[in-house]
């Protein structure tokens, strides 16, 4: 299970935990002081109260040691940059997701050592526009892929020794076997390349190699279960 | 008698929709700012204009030839007509008479022809006098030989210029607005010219008779001098006269400024006006545009992709600021308030505009939008910014379409990066068709190839392409298992092999965008086809 700590209380950071599975992820929040924390808490979620700016502080909720991933939501960039500066230099392999205010402070919270950043305005204008440009497409992966139905993507890893290694892509008619679409294969080799699983020429899957998947979550599950048997 | 045939035919040319269709034809190629037709026969106009006047410039020094008197003929006999027209397209005269003969009627009193003629001549007559008829008029009766003496007026066939440049009226708006201060300005400048030339001819004409032998001269050596012209063919030999000219120079560079700053003002008043004109122009030659209400940062990135994409838009904010944003970035603005209904309508909202975007930060404005824009056009797309959980509902309330909410959206992007980032970054890179491949939706068209055809024998793998699922309102699909409910229709995920395809449904393909277009275009084909057939 994986633990995220949430730095600063904004509608996104309440909108992000509860879209978080409790049961893949521990979520902690961290406010700034008592009301903040009292708000979340409300809410069911475990908090802890520190100041960002201290780095004992932020080793004693276990950066460093058991957090996995980091959200900066703070409304101001500059709180961001320097909780990420702190969160780098204690933890190499930490995972750090920043919000952005001014997008001309995106650069700089990458520099600061963010792996994602997210523009919210950004997403939204660009949401808008696919909802212009593709009105069905989008609906349909609002209301099932990112929405309530049992509709999700996965990506389902290959592990050494599969029984899927060295399997061509045509020979896996996943939508037969198990009521899956297999979209595409990232290929390890090649980084963040997608085969697709259509059309292009029939591509063998290696260790290491990610297929993703479109389909309800108990196939993905039974799927992934063959998968991972060795 | 002659009464009775008049009112006769006053009725049938009431209930004629042949002569209403010819008078609105009329009205579409004269009047009508908004038709295509009238934008071309101005050109065909402008051009006219200025063929007649080349010719009569030529015809200072030059005999004309037969041709070329049959052409200006010709340009004339066209004004003669267009001149008739306008006059006609001024108003109903047949409703006169009706409206009289009705009147009478009902009163049972006795219907007057007489006056009734009266009524209708006095309205053309108000016409023929309005400025641009005189205009009109006067290019046209100089060519009548003999009144050859008024030939000189020909040239007021440029002023005729003022009917088809839009510009042009601009400008003359622009002095009218301000005819109050010219007014003055004209009042001052007469006064000026009366006492400059009252002044110099005093003191000049005793001693200077050779220069300023009459009154003429001296206006003409006023008006010369107060403009700032000075030719120097008069000049003052007296002190005198010197020191009237000394004094004329002065208020004559303080009327000269005057005159500018006044026109200067009225212009850069005028300017807001000016530059919607050319929006609502350019708006006009769009076949469909979105109009995008608040350039906040929301607006900003829809406007960014919206351009990424060679879509035409709008920009409607009433923030100064925002709207020279928007304008610095070459963008088509409206410096107004989108609420109001009039802003909306002359952005086009009932016209040519597709798509509403609500997208100000302020969630009561958004409602407000939204509310407006439904309200003017039901069948118009809305889509709606909320940047509160519980708005939500009241701006689907309000009418909206689709509502987005930047943080729950940038929360769903957060939650699926940390949960599957590749997945999640190839299906948004479909999305976006940033990748190779496309994710489309094609319709079952009726009676075409696929209408009535099982999946199976679709072979979409032949065709490179992967169906990912359909979506269809129809009933007969219920029975297939892997339904999800959308809105007013289901959604069947990865559908049977058995699953027949019925005319509505849409299929949800993957592939590339050549693969998805060529069996776009087979379907649309295929439905034609058919449709010859029938």
């Amino acid at each position: 299970m994986k633990r995220i700590a949430v730095f600063g209380y904004s509608i996104m950071s309440l909108e992000v935990m509860s879209r978080l599975n409790e049961d893949e992820y521990s979520l902690v929040f961290i406010g700034k002081d008592e009301s903040e924390a009292d708000l979340v808490a409300e809410k069911g979620f475990e908090v802890k109260i520190i100041d960002f700016r201290n780095d004992d502080e932020l080793k004693s909720i276990g950066i460093g040691a058991d957090v996995d991933i980091i959200f900066c939501f703070y409304p101001t960039d500059s709180d961001n940059v320097f909780l990420t500066i702190s969160a780098r230099a204690i933890d190499k392999s930490l995972t750090i997701v920043a919000i952005v205010d001014d997008p001309e402070s995106a650069e700089k919270l990458l520099a600061a050592g963010a792996n994602k950043i997210i523009d919210p305005y950004e997403i939204c204008g660009r949401k808008t526009y696919d909802m212009l440009a593709k009105p069905d497409i989008t609906n349909i992966l609002d209301a099932t892929v990112f929405g309530r139905h049992d509709l999700h993507i996965a990506q389902i890893e290959i592990g050494k020794g599969s029984c899927l290694e060295n399997t061509g892509t045509s020979e896996l008619r996943l939508n037969e076997k198990h009521n899956l679409i297999l979209i595409g294969v990232v290929d390890s080799d090649s980084g963040e390349a997608l085969h697709f699983a259509i059309g292009e020429k029939e591509y063998t899957l290696n260790a290491g190699d990610v297929l993703i998947v479109l389909g309800p979550s108990r196939e993905i599950r039974s799927f992934k279960e063959e998968v991972e048997a060795v | 008698m002659l009464t009775r045939l008049i009112v006769c035919f006053a009725y049938f040319l009431r209930t004629s929709s042949h002569y209403k269709n010819t008078k609105r034809f009329f009205y579409n190629l004269l009047d009508n700012p908004d038709s295509r037709i009238k934008s071309n026969f101005d050109i065909v106009m402008i051009c006219l204009v200025l063929f007649s006047v080349i010719l009569l410039i030529y015809e200072v020094d030059t005999q004309l030839t037969r041709f070329e008197k049959l052409f200006e003929q010709a340009i004339v006999f066209l004004f003669i007509i267009e001149y008739l027209l306008r006059v006609w397209l001024y108003n109903d005269a047949h409703e006169v008479v009706l409206e009289h003969y009705e009147k009478a009627k009902y009163l049972n009193s006795p219907f007057r022809l007489g006056e009734v003629a009266r009524l209708i001549f006095a309205k053309k007559i108000e016409y023929v006098f309005t400025p641009l008829a005189v205009i009109d008029l006067l290019a046209i009766l100089p060519s009548y030989r003999p009144v050859s003496m008024l030939r000189v007026l020909l040239i007021f066939r440029l002023f005729k210029l003022l009917r088809y440049f839009t510009r042009l009226k601009l400008f003359a708006e622009v002095l009218n607005s301000k005819r109050f201060e010219l007014y003055n300005l004209a009042i001052l400048l007469g006064f000026l010219i009366f006492i400059g030339s009252s002044g110099i001819y005093f003191f000049e004409h005793p001693t200077n008779a050779g220069q300023v032998s009459n009154l003429f001269d001296a206006a003409y050596w006023a008006i010369v001098t107060v403009s700032s012209v000075g030719y120097g063919d008069i000049a003052p030999q007296t002190t005198g006269g010197r020191l009237v000219a000394m004094a004329l120079i002065l208020t004559g560079l303080g009327v000269l400024s005057f005159f500018i700053s006044i026109v200067v003002s009225a212009f850069s008043e005028k300017m807001q006006d000016l530059r919607e004109n050319r929006t609502y122009a350019e708006l006009k030659g769009y076949p469909s545009f979105v109009i995008i209400c608040g350039f906040g940062r929301v607006g900003r990135h829809i406007a960014m992709q919206l351009e990424k994409h060679q879509q035409h838009f709008v920009i409607i904010d009433s923030k100064e600021v925002n709207a020279s944003k928007a304008r610095r970035l070459g963008y088509l603005v409206i410096h107004a308030d989108a609420s109001k209904n009039e802003v909306l309508i002359n952005a086009g909202i009932k016209n040519k505009a597709s798509v509403v975007l609500c997208t100000t930060g302020d969630d009561v404005i958004n409602v407000y939008i939204t509310l407006t824009s439904r309200h003017l056009n039901p069948a118009i797309r809305i889509i709606s910014r909320a940047n509160n959980q519980e708005n939500v509902k009241k701006l689907y309330q309000a009418g909206a379409d689709n509502v987005i909410q930047p943080f729950e959206i940038a929360a769903m992007v957060v939650a699926e990066y940390i949960g599957q980032p590749v997945a999640f970054e190839a299906i948004l890179g479909i999305i976006r068709e940033e990748k190779q491949f496309i994710m489309e939706a094609l319709c079952v068209y009726p009676g075409s190839v696929i209408d009535g055809m099982k999946i199976s024998d679709v072979d979409f793998e032949c065709r490179k392409l992967m169906l990912i699922g359909v979506i269809s309102a129809n009933p007969v699909h219920r029975k297939h298992k892997n339904s999800y409910k959308l809105k007013n229709e289901h959604f069947y995920f990865n559908p049977d092999p058995c699953f027949v395809l019925r005319a509505g449904d849409l299929l949800v393909v993957l592939g590339r965008e050549i693969g998805i277009d060529y069996f776009r275009d087979q379907i649309e084909k295929s439905q034609v086809k058919e449709g010859r057939k029938q």
